[in-house]
């Protein structure tokens, strides 16, 4: 009886949907490219989406608390090119202090983000719209009124990317790592959970004592560190920094989360949800080549797939409200 | 007739002129005039007579952030915008490139832009449940893929006949038509809006949304015109685009919704809804137009503009709310 | 050691503009059950929350076990071993049961929170109050009862010494409500002092030994409950006594108004007809969730009925929206006036303007000295107490609020007005103004629908009462045959003895 019941928990969950999907998307594609499933292939799918999959673990954490950040693509350009500088005038060749100096960068955007949201209550939608202007400039600013920094400057730390460690690429590494660490803090740790209640009802965390300005900031310092992360990443992969990159990719970081069923009031997501979400989307743009669609569907696909799974999500809660309806006796 | 107690409840208002210049508008009057004093000691080249020259490659952005007062004042957002004046543009360019008539090229871009927009007002209308951000979030991703699927491979096209864009470009004496057309259309938007029925309702929706509807506001028809209105003046905007450009590519329109959010947000009106009035979003657009070319006149990056810009926005928004906090601090202090 | 577990002295307590509390006292004996009583806006939620760390008061002192203490946060009380279930479910409808209760105070080791062990700990706790779900269940697939039930293992799971029940039993139908009465006495016998408020001399009855009662923001003075009579409990918390509340006003019965048929809406109510004639005040009453608001949503457009006909003045009419309900002459004013009836934030004038500004606007722009002259004269007419109509509608009491409402509804030739809950959370003495005004009403020929819940307002005012149960109409009494009785008979499900559905 009971294990009837978690089965039909897992079945009627939204992620077993999304698996679903998403393993019927490899199969089709499999049987119209059979050199989709080279690991070879999959390495390079989720190497070059690296970075929003990475960031949307600090989407999932901004949405969850009912917020939104569309600074974190200009983030990751400062902090970016912030290293990329760096790294060309010799200023610093190590490449783990490139990682912890583009965290750093992007810990203090995602403070000052942070602040501005829970201390002085300016909208997200707002503050961090004022601040995609703000950092994308600084990061302009910073690469000399356009400067880039080419593959041949960048030394060795463009060679992060290409490395291997027990066969998986060193990109990858670090998704894995970011998904098992956001994996367990999510569901794990109280701090976690505290992120979850504060978008669930902000009044009842208040009232059982969850310093909810605190968990507001920290969710965007969360986002700022992945952004950083994510400049890093970007600049490795791309083996470039120039600061007009990833422009409006905040857009594919939010579409991610959203398809993952992370919900833009607050309280419901999960972090699988945001990995298959991510993987969803990577697929997708990885498959449209293979199965002869030109690129330039990629975009419309896209915003059509999104648009179908939350009007999808409201048919099919319609349908449940109204089955419940039915079934009260009167 | 008067109640049984008697009682007399005073109707007189407090004097106009009085509550103006203590309000956002006023400040942002003031503002204006600071911001044409910098510019014109920041820069040596800045004049009545340059503005007018230079002011039209902003102005097209003012189109949009008249109807996104209205959605910002329903206590909702549309990012499309930008989307839709880069289909439309694009269109535009297309159609125009085969021959036809330019008042058919005028008819189809505002028709495309018409069609987007009632597009958005559709789903967000039969969704109710879905949040505006998302939905223009994905029309955003859809309006530039189609406009990208259209323009090809080269991404971008060029007018072969620009004449009839060059005519709307052009100017009575010194001033430009678009500035006539911005500032008649402001006009009217902010006199509908701030004065009208239609306005009033606007107001009701964006503030209590049940009770507008309970009392007999026809929400959905509401905002499904605005939407549909929205995408209208995306058009508009489209073409003014291609007449200084005389092209258009994937990237046209990019960030515009920003931009009108923007505009909008520092002239007051409250990205929450029910707030805040087109006058204040008015000024500060033609603020925000004058330190553009001010500032653009003494070669400063557009990215440094920019991140004026955002820090105006960010403090113009926080502001408020901080001095709003230790008012309240104070008279609790006070009050004890 | 002190004879109190509890004891408060001196709490003043300010907000910017309203001294919440003024110099109010409290004991709470150990093992005790203390009602906590007052009108609205008395200072009882502001008061618990002092007590639970939320509010910082002011002035005043607070002892437990007569220690004195000074709560910082809601963190604090909590360790101290204090627990509130708030008037409204204070949950995560996010998150599954077991998460809501231990929610803060999570089992936690190696600083990784031990779901396996929660979930047990939790199917326990609701084992022990007899609960029908499983700790695993999404807080928001549940009922509010459900909810409530969760809120009270919430306080057991932290040992609460003291328990804080702020309106528990509003929300519930008499059979949960039986069910929380019982958990109380289950509460008290483990030795839990609780402090419960209510606004229902029932629950006082059945539950409380002592009663405080506030008024005003001050403390007015604590009685044993079974040395005190209703009469002067009321006298204590209304400061005045209470006569001759309503007075419908004779009133010769006109042609028939509205007339309902076969109204259902699935999942909400089946088979509805009723008639109201002009000049008659109709009663629709019936247990909270009997479908009464919903019946009349449907009638006013707010949503729409599956099966069913309306008809006006002989007429049927098809409804599809509010605005088509004004036009023909049918308003209803809702039940929850801060979401549904005004907008808070405006000025009274506009409020009562608003359905009808298009009517005298000119060219589609507001005709403003017209408005403000309409809006002064309306709401002198029904007598609210306000300054000036630009003064926002939050600062007015509820009953003042509710005046507005009505003033709205009056601003348009009407026919029909409904009124759902019309006194709900109105002080006694705006409540005989709100009557006075609908008998003015009747008499001036409107048919009203009046929905209560409250049983004196229900067989005072009306010309006849309509029961519902469960979704269906199950009787109709005219204003001679109706008692308080037969009334509850009807309102009851089958099964339920009277005394069970004493609440009406």
């Amino acid at each position: 009886m009971k294990q009837k019941s978690t089965l039909k928990k897992i079945t009627g969950s939204r992620e077993f949907l999304l698996a679903v999907i998403l393993i019927l998307l490899f199969a089709i594609i499999t049987a119209i490219s059979p050199s989709f499933l080279k690991p070879k292939s999959l390495m390079d799918m989720l190497k070059n989406n690296a970075v929003t999959m990475v960031m949307a673990l600090g989407m999932l954490c901004v949405m969850l608390v009912g917020g939104i950040d569309i600074s974190i693509m200009s983030t990751l350009a400062l902090s970016g090119m912030s290293i990329g500088m760096l790294l060309k005038y010799g200023q610093i060749t190590s490449t783990i202090l490139a990682f912890v100096i583009a965290l750093a960068i992007g810990l203090a955007c995602g403070f000052l983000v942070g602040l501005v949201i829970s201390r002085a209550s300016v909208p997200p939608i707002i503050a961090t719209m004022g601040f995609m202007y703000v950092f994308r400039a600084l990061g302009y600013l910073v690469s000399n009124n356009g400067e880039w920094a080419g593959a041949a400057a960048l030394g060795s730390f463009k060679n992060f990317a290409t490395s291997s460690v027990l066969g998986i690429n060193a990109v990858v590494w670090v998704i894995i790592l970011c998904y098992v660490v956001f994996f367990f803090f999510m569901k794990w740790t109280r701090t976690g959970r505290k992120i979850y209640a504060v978008g669930s009802n902000p009044s009842a965390a208040e009232v059982s004592g969850i310093n909810v300005k605190n968990i507001k900031l920290m969710v965007y310092m969360i986002m700022g560190v992945l952004a950083g992360l994510g400049g890093a990443l970007q600049v490795s992969v791309y083996a470039s920094a120039m600061p007009d990159m990833q422009q409006g990719g905040e857009m594919d970081v939010i579409a991610a989360c959203v398809i993952g069923g992370v919900s833009m009031s607050g309280g419901r997501g999960t972090v699988l949800g945001a990995l298959l979400g991510s993987l969803i989307l990577a697929t997708i743009a990885k498959a449209l080549p293979l199965v002869g669609i030109g690129a330039l569907w990629q975009n419309t696909i896209k915003g059509v797939l999104i648009l179908v799974v939350v009007m999808v999500n409201v048919i099919l809660q319609r349908i449940a409200d109204r089955n419940a309806l039915k079934g009260r006796e009167m | 007739m008067a109640g049984k107690s008697g009682r007399s409840i005073n109707n007189v208002p407090e004097n106009p002129v009085k509550r103006m210049i203590f309000s956002w508008e006023g400040i942002m009057v003031l503002l204006f005039v600071l911001v044409n004093i910098f510019c014109a000691w920041y820069s040596e080249f800045y004049n009545l007579k340059s503005v007018l020259r230079q002011m039209p490659v902003y102005l097209a952005e003012i189109f949009l952030m008249l109807p996104m007062a209205y959605i910002l004042v329903l206590g909702e957002i549309d990012i499309s915008v930008g989307s839709i004046v880069c289909l439309s543009a694009t269109i535009s360019c297309l159609v125009s490139n085969t021959g036809l008539p330019f008042i058919l090229v005028i008819l189809i871009s505002l028709l495309v832009g018409t069609a987007c927009g009632a597009v958005n007002g559709f789903i967000l209308t039969r969704f109710q449940e879905l949040p505006p951000m998302i939905v223009t979030l994905a029309t955003q991703i859809i309006f530039r893929g189609i406009a990208e699927i259209v323009l090809g491979e080269g991404g971008s096209v060029s007018l072969v006949n620009s004449e009839g864009f060059k005519a709307i470009g052009g100017k009575v004496g010194r001033i430009p038509y678009i500035l006539f057309l911005v500032l008649i259309l402001a006009i009217v938007a902010a006199l509908i809006l701030g004065k009208s029925t239609f306005g009033r309702r606007v107001y009701a929706i964006g503030t209590n949304r049940l009770t507008a509807y309970y009392s007999g506001i026809h929400v959905q028809k509401i905002r499904m015109l605005i939407y549909t209105l929205m995408g209208t003046f995306c058009g508009l905007c489209a073409l003014f685009m291609v007449s200084s450009s005389y092209g258009a590519n994937t990237t046209t329109g990019n960030g515009f919704e920003m931009d009108a959010i923007a505009m909008a947000v520092f002239g007051g009106i409250s990205s929450t809804g029910g707030k805040g009035n087109l006058a204040g979003g008015i000024i500060s657009a033609f603020i925000i137009v004058c330190l553009r070319v001010g500032l653009g006149q003494q070669n400063l990056h557009p990215q440094v503009i920019l991140l004026i810009l955002g820090l105006l926005l960010i403090c113009a928004v926080a502001l408020p709310n901080v001095v709003g906090e230790i008012k309240k601090a104070l008279k609790v202090k006070k009050n004890a | 050691m002190s004879e109190y577990v509890l004891e408060l002295k001196g709490i003043t307590k300010i907000f910017p503009g309203v001294k919440a509390l003024n110099n109010v006292q409290f004991q709470l004996k150990p093992g005790e059950v203390h009602a906590l009583m007052g009108e609205n806006g008395a200072g009882k939620s502001t008061f618990i929350k002092v007590i639970t760390g939320v509010h910082k008061a002011e002035e005043g002192e607070m002892f437990l076990n007569g220690q004195k203490v000074d709560f910082k946060g809601p963190k604090d009380a909590q360790a101290a071993g204090i627990a509130a279930v708030y008037q409204h479910p204070t949950s995560y409808p996010h998150l599954t049961v077991a998460e809501n209760i231990f929610m803060g105070h999570e089992i936690i080791v190696h600083k990784m929170i031990q779901w396996k062990k929660m979930n047990e700990e939790a199917n326990k706790l609701l084992g022990q109050l007899n609960a029908d779900f499983d700790a695993t269940a999404e807080m928001g697939t549940l009922s509010v009862a459900q909810q409530q039930m969760v809120e009270i293992a919430k306080a057991l799971s932290t040992n609460a010494k003291i328990v804080i029940l702020d309106e528990p039993t509003a929300a519930l139908t008499k059979r949960e409500s039986e069910e929380l009465y019982r958990i109380v006495d289950h509460l008290r016998e483990e030795g839990v002092s609780i402090i419960f408020i209510s606004h229902r001399f029932e629950d006082m009855y059945r539950l409380a030994s002592r009663v405080t009662v506030f008024r005003d923001s001050q403390y007015i003075g604590t009685y044993n409950v079974d040395e005190i009579t209703n009469a002067d409990l009321i006298k204590a918390m209304v400061g005045r006594e209470i006569k001759d509340l309503f007075p419908k006003p004779e009133v010769q019965l006109g042609e028939e108004m509205l007339r309902v048929e076969g109204l259902s809406r699935v999942g909400y109510f089946k088979n509805v007809s009723f008639d109201v004639h002009a000049g008659e005040i109709i009663g629709l009453t019936g247990l909270v969730g009997a479908g009464r608001t919903e019946v009349v949503e449907s009638i006013c457009g707010i949503t729409t009925p599956d099966e069913g006909k309306v008809y006006l003045e002989g007429q049927e009419i098809h409804i599809k929206q509010p605005s088509d309900a004004m036009k023909k002459g049918i308003i209803l004013l809702p039940e929850d006036r801060q979401k549904e009836g005004l907008i808070m934030s405006w000025g009274l004038g506009r409020n009562v303007t608003l359905p009808t500004i298009s009517q005298y606007a000119k060219k589609g722009f507001n005709n403003e000295p017209k408005e403000r002259e309409l809006a002064k004269q309306l709401l002198e007419e029904v007598d609210t107490k306000a300054v000036d109509i630009f003064q926002p509608a939050s600062s007015l009491s509820g009953g003042n609020q509710q005046k507005v409402v009505v003033a709205k509804a009056l601003s348009q030739e009407m026919k029909v007005v409904i009124m759902d809950e019309p006194t709900k959370g109105v002080d006694v003495g705006a409540k005989a103004e709100i009557y006075a005004i609908m008998g003015d009403l009747a008499k001036k020929g409107y048919a009203i629908v009046l929905i209560s819940s409250e049983m004196p307002e229900i067989l005072g005012m009306s010309d006849r009462i309509v029961v519902m149960c469960n979704g269906r109409k199950t009787g109709e009494l005219n204003k001679e045959e109706a008692t308080q009785e037969r009334i509850l008979e009807l309102a009851m499900e089958k099964g339920q003895t009277s005394k069970e559905a004493g609440r009406l």
